[in-house]
């Protein structure tokens, strides 16, 4: 268990900004997953941690101690790679065991200290079997093994599963979450599958070009996204951004999306937070799941045109046509059958998002 | 445009038969989703239609020709792979101009140029037609990519996992835009991808392979509903379905091997025992979202793992030995390890045999 604690890190390649004014704390027996698309730094920003990548400005501290003199081997910390990179003339037993061996521990012992991480791992009737012989998952697993037989402070990990296919993904996704559950380590994971931060993460920092956007709870970035990347970063299917003007009138507030002739009605203080942005140039967020959808005339739902129905099996996305704008909802399978069917829309307010379009910013809420 | 028919069509390589005895209509103007894992065949298939594959048996007909015996060029069908092969030193419009100038065409040029425009309003590449495609953006080149195929007016599209380059949003933006841009050519579309997501939300059918076997074509919603075999169940719908074994004891299903029971409402169990027959065991089928985290569910676990997707959890449940897995709303917050009770929704189970894999209802 440790704690880390990254201080105005910085690091450039070149003229080129690879993390830009990081801070970020992690906390002892956290899972922090490190979110973004390629090329945002959070590779950059793994191995800085563990030492294979050196800072230009800033701090990272473990425990308290800056790490900076100290090299990868005395950080006590493990690396999980996307690639197995497991001995393949060694069995498993033998590759996990291997860490151990530099510490003059008795055969005993490391039988012990194997068998208890394989069971955790569900791997002891493998232990015997060369990686050759393994399944990917299996092989992913062994590695994991190694990585975490030694008990570091700290367990890093870089798309460990992004190898694996679909549904074995699924599986490695609520094992390794159970596995921090039981080992409680500290654990800081590197992905740009949104999927994988929001089912196993404590807290997800997502990041672009180099810059930290956000830090929260996976429920915290989904509902309460703080820009317009992250809203659209996270969520599939993506958040309907869309254009729209907003207008006071008594205490409620008109807000019409392009070429809509009646407007969507909210209260004042929506009108409020975008006068308090000082323009207009506003884009309103909503997830599918948000945008309401009945088959008859309900008062303040606006109607609108069904452009394409997407079945997903559990549900269906439609593409709704609101003036000339089109917004994607999420319905029950089968709600619709046909294309170009009437349909009238309304949006849940609670969960509606205004943004600054310019600053890119969420508006601030009146609380 | 053009329907496509496939008669009993056999490719091997060596030793490894890659498509086994395929026949399949593709109606005129119908996007036709070929999906499976890799090495299901699909690509071998979408090849021997095109012509650049040479199939052992079987007939391949595009409208009313039998095309064996013809070329690839002279079968009229464009085809558009993942890597978007564009030249990229030339500008957008050279590109899409390029099949057209083809000698077999023998298209006079005054009609190139309106062609070309029309494709390019289509896609929304106007603004770009005079740009060197090294110059533009992953969903640019595909579009041009598709520009390319439309401008042709082929009698048949054919597309190998084209949106497999591009991002997660990006893709999710190019499905609806490729779909829509399919209804409104009116085309006949055949679309090979392993993604089961592309397949259910773009196809009007789907045909699953597995193996080099056509194992199920259907609707999206029939092959997520009702699916063939055990292999389309698990390989559509994310999280994927819930498969175990069970025996049949009176009107309850015990789970094997470690225990659990199922006591089935008298109508399941009626319709249960009459596809069973005389089977001892069968393959016990259910959708995460069919299974119901509920106070005095019949079904006593322990919360295994939680996972929060915003718009959704997704709980893992252990029963016995056995690990369920269920969505369930949003708000749902249950500590892990906690005990719980579910129940499934029993007239959405479905059965399948042991050792055909087949769904027992369509049997």
């Amino acid at each position: 268990m440790a704690e880390l604690d990254l201080i105005d890190v910085e690091k450039h390649f070149g003229t080129n900004w690879v993390i830009r004014k990081l801070n970020l704390r992690i906390n002892h027996g956290e899972f922090v997953v490190l979110l973004g698309p390629s090329g945002c730094g959070k590779t950059t920003t793994l191995r800085a941690i563990a030492g294979l990548e050196e800072i230009d400005t800033g701090e990272i501290r473990i425990d308290g101690k800056p790490v900076e003199s100290l090299p990868a081997s005395e950080r006590d910390i493990a690396f999980v790679f996307q690639l197995y990179s497991l001995y393949p003339h060694m069995t498993a037993f033998e590759n996990i065991a291997f860490p151990l061996r530099a510490f003059r521990m008795s055969d005993k012992e490391v039988r012990e200290k194997v068998k208890s991480v394989a069971k955790v791992l569900r791997i002891e009737h493998l232990l015997n079997k060369r990686p050759s012989a393994l399944a990917g998952g299996d092989m992913q697993r062994v590695t994991i093994g190694r990585a975490l037989v030694r008990r570091p402070k700290a367990l890093l990990m870089d798309e460990p599963i992004g190898a694996l296919d679909a549904k074995l993904r699924e599986e490695m996704r609520v094992e390794l979450r159970r596995l921090h559950i039981e080992n409680n380590s500290t654990t800081i994971y590197v992905t740009h599958d949104q999927v994988e931060a929001m089912s196993m993460a404590d807290r997800i920092a997502i990041m672009n070009e180099g810059v930290l956007q956000q830090v929260g709870s996976p429920m915290e970035v989904y509902s309460w996204p703080a820009n317009l990347f992250v809203a659209q970063f996270v969520g599939s299917p993506i958040m309907n951004v869309v254009n729209c003007r907003v207008e006071a009138s008594d205490s409620t507030t008109k807000v019409r999306l392009d070429g809509m002739e009646s407007p969507f009605q909210f209260g004042g203080e929506v009108y409020r937070r975008v006068a308090a942005a000082g323009h207009d140039d506003i884009a309103l967020g909503v997830r599918p799941e948000a945008v309401l959808v009945e088959r008859a005339e309900q008062p303040g739902y606006l109607p609108g045109e069904v452009h394409l129905i997407e079945p997903l099996g559990a549900y269906d996305i439609l593409d709704i046509g609101v003036g000339k704008t089109v917004i994607r909802a999420r319905t029950e399978s089968r709600f619709v059958t046909r294309l170009h069917e009437p349909v009238w829309v309304q949006l849940d307010k609670e969960r509606t998002h205004f943004f600054d379009k310019k600053s890119g910013l969420a508006l601030p809420s009146e609380r | 445009m053009a329907n496509l028919t496939l008669k009993n069509l056999s490719k091997s390589y060596g030793d490894v038969a890659a498509v086994r005895n395929l026949s399949l209509d593709i109606h005129d103007r119908e996007f036709f989703v070929l999906l499976g894992p890799t090495g299901a065949g699909k690509t071998t298939t979408l090849r021997c239609i095109a012509g650049l594959e040479r199939p052992e048996s079987g007939e391949v007909w595009i409208g009313d020709d039998l095309v064996n015996d013809w070329s690839a060029a002279n079968r009229d069908v464009a085809l558009v792979f993942q890597q978007y092969s564009l030249y990229p030193n030339y500008t957008v419009r050279k590109n899409l101009e390029f099949p057209l100038r083809s000698k077999l065409r023998q298209l006079p040029a005054k009609e190139i140029g309106p062609r070309v425009q029309k494709a390019a309003e289509t896609l929304r590449i106007s603004h770009l037609l005079d740009r060197r495609t090294d110059r533009l953006s992953g969903g640019e080149m595909q579009r041009v990519a598709i520009g390319r195929a439309i401008v042709r007016e082929p009698r048949l599209f054919l597309m190998d996992e084209p949106l497999s380059n591009v991002d997660a949003k990006l893709r999710e933006l190019l499905r609806s835009e490729l779909r829509q841009l399919q209804l409104k050519l009116g085309a006949t579309l055949v679309f090979v991808t392993h993604d089961q997501v592309e397949a259910m939300t773009m196809g009007d059918r789907i045909g699953v392979l597995c193996e080099g076997e056509l194992v199920q074509v259907g609707t999206p919603y029939e092959v997520y509903n009702f699916p063939g075999n055990t292999f389309v169940a698990s390989f559509v719908g994310t999280p994927a379905i819930n498969l175990f074994d069970a025996a049949m004891d009176g009107n309850k299903l015990i789970v094997v091997p470690k225990k659990f029971e199922i006591a089935l409402q008298p109508a399941i169990g009626a319709r249960l025992k009459e596809v069973i027959g005389p089977r001892d065991t069968v393959r016990v089928g259910v959708r995460p979202e069919h299974v119901k985290l509920i106070a005095g569910g019949d079904i006593a676990g322990r919360l295994y793992g939680a996972e929060d997707h915003g718009v959704e959890m997704i709980l893992t449940i252990q029963v016995a030995d056995h690990l369920i897995r269920a969505t369930s709303a949003a708000t749902t917050r249950v500590p892990v390890n906690a005990p719980v009770q579910v129940a499934f929704a029993q007239d959405k189970l479905h059965f399948f045999d042991l050792e055909t894999t087949k769904n027992l209802a369509q049997a």
